[in-house]
């Protein structure tokens, strides 16, 4: 069903340790189509961030290739490979990632203030509206509690209408409850939006959520299993 | 080619800065930048108007702003210049004249003057001899003022008609005050003054008679100088300009002490600002690590995220650096406000240059400080928003240090304009804080083994520091540059205030005595015992004028506008001695020891005259005394202290080569105020001999001293507070983690007396090691300065040694007043921010 947007062909990651080389993900391949979606769940340590990593091209693989919305990203620089983010890729983060200067408005503007939009701020208050803080607007980060800068981070992750949307660990911060309604936001903004989506998690409540999922063990594929 | 235009960048980056100032993210650096824009700007007007209002002063030693001076007249085009440049104009000719009476004739020195002079000072004159004088006018046509020693030697008083050649004037009033006659103290003759209308009708001015014709000018700095610039290239050989650091030698030097102090001053605030903007340009770089990966991650490449936060800083600097200018505008102001009554009422205004130069300073800064931090932030790798613990690949060390090297040695070469001091500054520091940085790595790691036995609170506040011993090092050799700046300023205004004050003596000589008759001398000396006045030697005077050197006529030989030019321009005063006189200091050859002289006399030659006549030991000079030709061998040269108000010759004879010729004594001697009445009394008993009061002259020279010390008392307490506000923002900077960690082990239980007492210990140490660290490297600096900058003689300053206590006072209290926070704040809110 539909054209592939994210492929990763026999995908590895080796770093130097003290006791020499140390393989943290082994050659594994997978490949997703447009409004696939994917978990990525495991112990820690298992890999699964690095993996993550490597799909969004914020890492390089030691061997292997990444095509990431037809770009074979081991061809890129770092600034091109950047681009390809910008045009492509939106994320959501276990620690939020906001940034405490700005408020909560200005925070889901930045993607794009980045694109020169001209309605960034029609656009980023729509879009906290769509996600419930339509009254919390000019809040900083500190004056918002977790679930709250998380929606945030949905929001400016949507803003710039990616193709890919990776997901660390995303309620890995959060009470269960609140976790629920942020994977319930997640899902519906997918399903509105046609997002593929990848996210890494240890909740396999969310994991099962995906349409598929892959589990990693030591930096080994213990077996994709299709839900 | 970047993806985003610069215009979108900078407007992203404004609006960024806007956001971040709004959170408070900017307080600090832009209070060290204001804070160093500011002192550096206040200091660099305080410094410039002030020079300016002193060298106002010291323009009243030459009646003018600049003298045109010849011994023809001035060409119509050199007037015209400076009437078209809207410059005051005044015209002054003077040329000797022998004035005869019934009583007897006295060479005397007629200066012929119009009624716009003088353009600087005023005259001083009385109704009758030594009655209380009045400031202001000037003879009017048809009128003389005489000084009261042409009076005494010819009999005459107020009222009587001379003659001038051949226009007969009137004496009206006694003359008692020039203001240009202070740089010519040794003119021999006494002063007639008359208008300049009536110098025609004396006949005595001819083509080929000795004339020396000045043209006074005064005005605007710009204007000034725009007519020395059109003047210069066409000046005659007989002609050349003067300014007030011709006007008089002992000025000169003061002016030129203080400013090198007020430059090394300026040049103190920089340091300091430069350490407090390196230190928060860090601060502000390490908090945007995030922000830096999650702009990556949104797709900006390295080279927009660089140019993004490069554009804030300057942005931020502008801003800053502008409010600084206009801040330090203001501190000027104030004051001078505060001032007013110790400075002349036109302090000229500092223009806009120090303003200029004073952004310039804190942008140059920001740039060397600024950079190499701001730099890692291109390196964040954009796999720091899944893994927090990924820093940027640190920048070449040498980049670092090479950038903030390289602005300070720019400043540094701005302000003193010497690349000797500026290298020998620059690299003495490098290695002394090399070595000391050394020493203080090797003295922390040490510790580090005692650390294990000591208790809690010694654990946790010595801990902290060990923990990271470079960065400690890092920060103890910062506050130490701080309290060695600080320290270097304050010995340096006790050390230039000392040398001034020595340099004027409380009794300095306040009368010159000239034109003693040999016959008299004995006598003369004697009175002055009676009046038991502080005199110097009797030394014998013979004008006499140089006029070969190894037989090549001198004119061929002086260059123009040098001290040389000076010194055959006009007769000498030359005089013989046998032994070296006081404050005299051989600077080549020896002093004669035996008698009689050879076949060719000796002569001990000033050496400032030496150098620009271009004399070497043993050089023939050829002197004309009296109608006779002498010659004399040059067999050493004298460096004079111009400072102390005695009898100084630029040429001394080997006695026993001038004894047959005509001669007269000279001497200068100190007498308590109040003794006016003794002092006309010793007048009358020895009528032709000239006392000169120089009581004015001294005063004048006090009262710049007196400026110039009030100068440098505030600047050094303009830099005193930059310095305590750089030590607060510095600190500032490396509070994060400590607020953090309190709290940390509050929530786990630790009581606010064990934090205060760690943090006692560690900020306490931290201040103790810096201040050790300023001692020694003030002493090093201030042999440095003192030797190549202000030629002072150097000694050790053991006070420096309370350098270490204050350091643990100020730095402790800073600190623990700093991280109150972490005491005060709830733990929760403390640790959740992280």
């Amino acid at each position: 069903m539909g054209e592939s947007i994210l492929t990763a062909q026999n995908l590895s990651k080796v770093v130097p340790s003290a006791e020499g080389e140390l393989t943290i993900l082994h050659p594994l391949s997978l490949e997703l189509n447009k409004g696939d979606s994917l978990a990525i769940v495991g112990a820690s340590g298992s890999g699964k961030s690095t993996l993550l990593g490597l799909l969004a091209g914020l890492d390089l693989p030691s061997q292997g290739e990444v095509i990431l919305a037809g770009r074979a990203l081991s061809t890129l620089d770092e600034d091109q490979r950047a681009r390809v983010r910008a045009e492509h890729v939106g994320f959501v983060f276990q620690s939020f990632q906001l940034l405490d200067s700005l408020n909560a408005l200005e925070n889901v503007m930045l993607p794009l203030e980045l694109d020169g939009r001209k309605d960034a701020r029609e656009h980023a208050r729509h879009l906290l509206e769509r996600v419930g803080l339509g009254q919390r607007l000019s809040h900083s980060p500190r004056q918002l509690s977790g679930g709250e800068q998380q929606r945030v981070a949905i929001a400016r992750a949507f803003a710039a209408n990616p193709d890919v949307l990776f997901a660390d660990e995303p309620t890995g911060n959060l009470d269960s409850h609140t976790g629920e309604r942020i994977t319930d936001l997640l899902f519906e903004l997918n399903k509105e939006s046609g997002t593929t989506l990848v996210l890494v998690t240890h909740d396999e409540r969310l994991a099962h959520r995906c349409r598929r999922l892959i589990r990693l063990e030591a930096g080994h594929l213990v077996g994709p299993l299709e839900p | 080619m970047a993806r985003l235009p610069l215009l979108r960048l900078l407007s992203l980056a404004v609006r960024q800065l806007l956001r971040d100032a709004r959170a408070g993210e900017l307080r600090v650096l832009f209070f060290a930048l204001l804070v160093a824009v500011a002192a550096s700007t206040a200091i660099g007007y305080f410094g410039a108007r002030l020079n300016g209002a002193m060298l106002l002063r010291a323009t009243e030693f030459l009646g003018a702003d600049l003298v045109l001076d010849g011994s023809s007249p001035a060409r119509e085009e050199q007037i015209k210049v400076g009437t078209d440049l809207q410059l005051q104009h005044a015209r002054v000719v003077e040329f000797a004249s022998v004035i005869a009476t019934d009583n007897g004739i006295q060479l005397s020195s007629i200066k012929a003057a119009d009624a716009a002079y003088p353009l600087r000072g005023e005259l001083k004159s009385a109704p009758q001899p030594y009655a209380e004088e009045q400031p202001g006018g000037g003879p009017s046509p048809g009128e003389a003022w005489a000084e009261a020693r042409l009076l005494t030697a010819l009999n005459l008083k107020v009222g009587d008609e001379i003659d001038i050649g051949s226009k007969p004037v009137r004496i009206t009033r006694v003359l008692t005050y020039e203001p240009d006659r202070a740089g010519n103290l040794y003119s021999l003759t006494p002063r007639v003054l008359i208008n300049l209308d009536d110098l025609a009708a004396t006949g005595i001015v001819q083509p080929g008679s000795r004339v020396t014709y000045r043209e006074l000018w005064r005005g605007e700095a710009p204007a000034l100088e725009a007519y020395r610039q059109v003047i210069k290239p066409g000046l005659e050989a007989n002609q050349r300009l003067l300014d007030g650091r011709d006007g008089n030698q002992q000025i000169g030097g003061a002016l030129g002490k203080a400013e090198r102090y007020l430059n090394m001053a300026s040049l103190v605030a920089v340091l300091l600002s430069g350490v407090a903007v390196a230190l928060s340009a860090t601060r502000f770089a390490n908090r945007r690590f995030d922000a830096s990966a999650l702009l990556r991650c949104l797709g900006l490449s390295r080279r927009e995220t660089l140019w993004l936060f490069t554009l804030q800083l300057t942005v931020l600097g502008l801003l800053a650096s502008l409010a600084g200018a206009v801040l330090g505008w203001l501190a000027q102001l104030g004051l001078f406000a505060l001032l007013h009554d110790l400075l002349p009422a036109d302090v000229p205004p500092g223009g806009l240059i120090p303003a200029i130069a004073g952004m310039g300073t804190g942008l140059v800064a920001l740039a060397g400080f600024a950079l190499p931090p701001l730099a890692a932030l291109g390196r964040v790798p954009p796999l720091r928003v899944l893994r927090r613990d990924m820093l940027p690949i640190p920048a070449s060390t040498w980049t670092v240090y090479g950038a903030a090297l390289l602005a300070l040695g720019l400043i540094m070469w701005r302000m003193s304009l010497d690349l000797v001091l500026t290298f020998a500054l620059l690299g003495g520091g490098v290695i002394a804080a090399l070595m000391l940085g050394g020493i203080l790595l090797l003295g922390l790691q040490s510790l580090r083994r005692l650390l294990a036995r000591a208790s809690l609170p010694w654990r946790l506040g010595l801990g902290q520091l060990l923990r990271h011993p470079l960065a400690a090092a890092g920060q103890a050799l910062a506050f130490g540059l701080i309290l060695l700046s600080m320290a270097l300023i304050a010995l340096l205004r006790g050390e230039l205030l000392d040398t001034w004050q020595n340099q004027l003596p409380k009794d300095a000589p306040n009368y010159f005595a000239l034109n003693i008759l040999p016959a008299d001398k004995d006598a003369f000396g004697a009175h002055l015992m009676t009046l038991q006045a502080q005199a110097a030697p009797l030394y014998p005077v013979i004008p006499g004028r140089l006029i070969s050197i190894n037989g090549e006529p001198v004119q061929d030989i002086v260059s123009k506008d040098s001290s040389g030019d000076k010194a055959t321009q006009r007769d000498l005063s030359l005089t013989w001695a046998a032994n070296l006189p006081a404050d005299n200091e051989l600077t080549a050859g020896t002093w004669w020891t035996q008698q009689p002289a050879g076949d060719v006399p000796g002569v001990s030659v000033e050496a400032k005259v030496a150098e620009s006549l271009k004399l070497k030991l043993g050089d023939h000079l050829m002197f004309t005394v009296a109608g006779v030709n002498r010659e004399a061998q040059v067999t050493s040269l004298r460096s004079i202290n111009w400072d102390n108000f005695q009898p100084n010759f630029f040429m001394i004879f080997q006695p026993g080569t001038l004894q047959d010729l005509p001669a007269t004594y000279l001497t200068s001697f100190y007498l308590a105020p109040g003794h006016d009445k003794e002092v006309i009394e010793l007048s009358r008993s020895f009528p032709a001999v000239t006392i000169l009061p120089i009581d004015a002259l001294l005063e004048q020279l006090r009262s710049i001293l007196a400026q110039v010390t009030i100068a440098v008392e505030y600047v050094l307490l303009f830099v005193l507070a930059a310095g305590m506000a750089v030590l607060f923002s510095g600190l500032q900077s490396t509070l994060d983690e400590r607020i953090r960690q309190g709290a940390l082990l509050r929530a786990l239980g630790a009581e606010r007396q064990l934090l205060v007492k760690a943090r006692r210990i560690e900020f306490g140490l931290l201040g103790a090691t810096s201040g050790l660290l300023a001692a020694l490297g003030a002493e090093l600096v201030s042999l440095v300065l003192y030797r190549f900058a202000f030629d002072l003689p150097w000694h050790p300053h053991p006070w420096l040694l309370l350098l270490p206590v204050l350091g643990a006072v100020m730095v402790g209290g800073a600190g623990v007043f700093g991280t109150r926070r972490a005491l005060n704040a709830s733990p929760l809110t403390v640790l959740r921010e992280g």
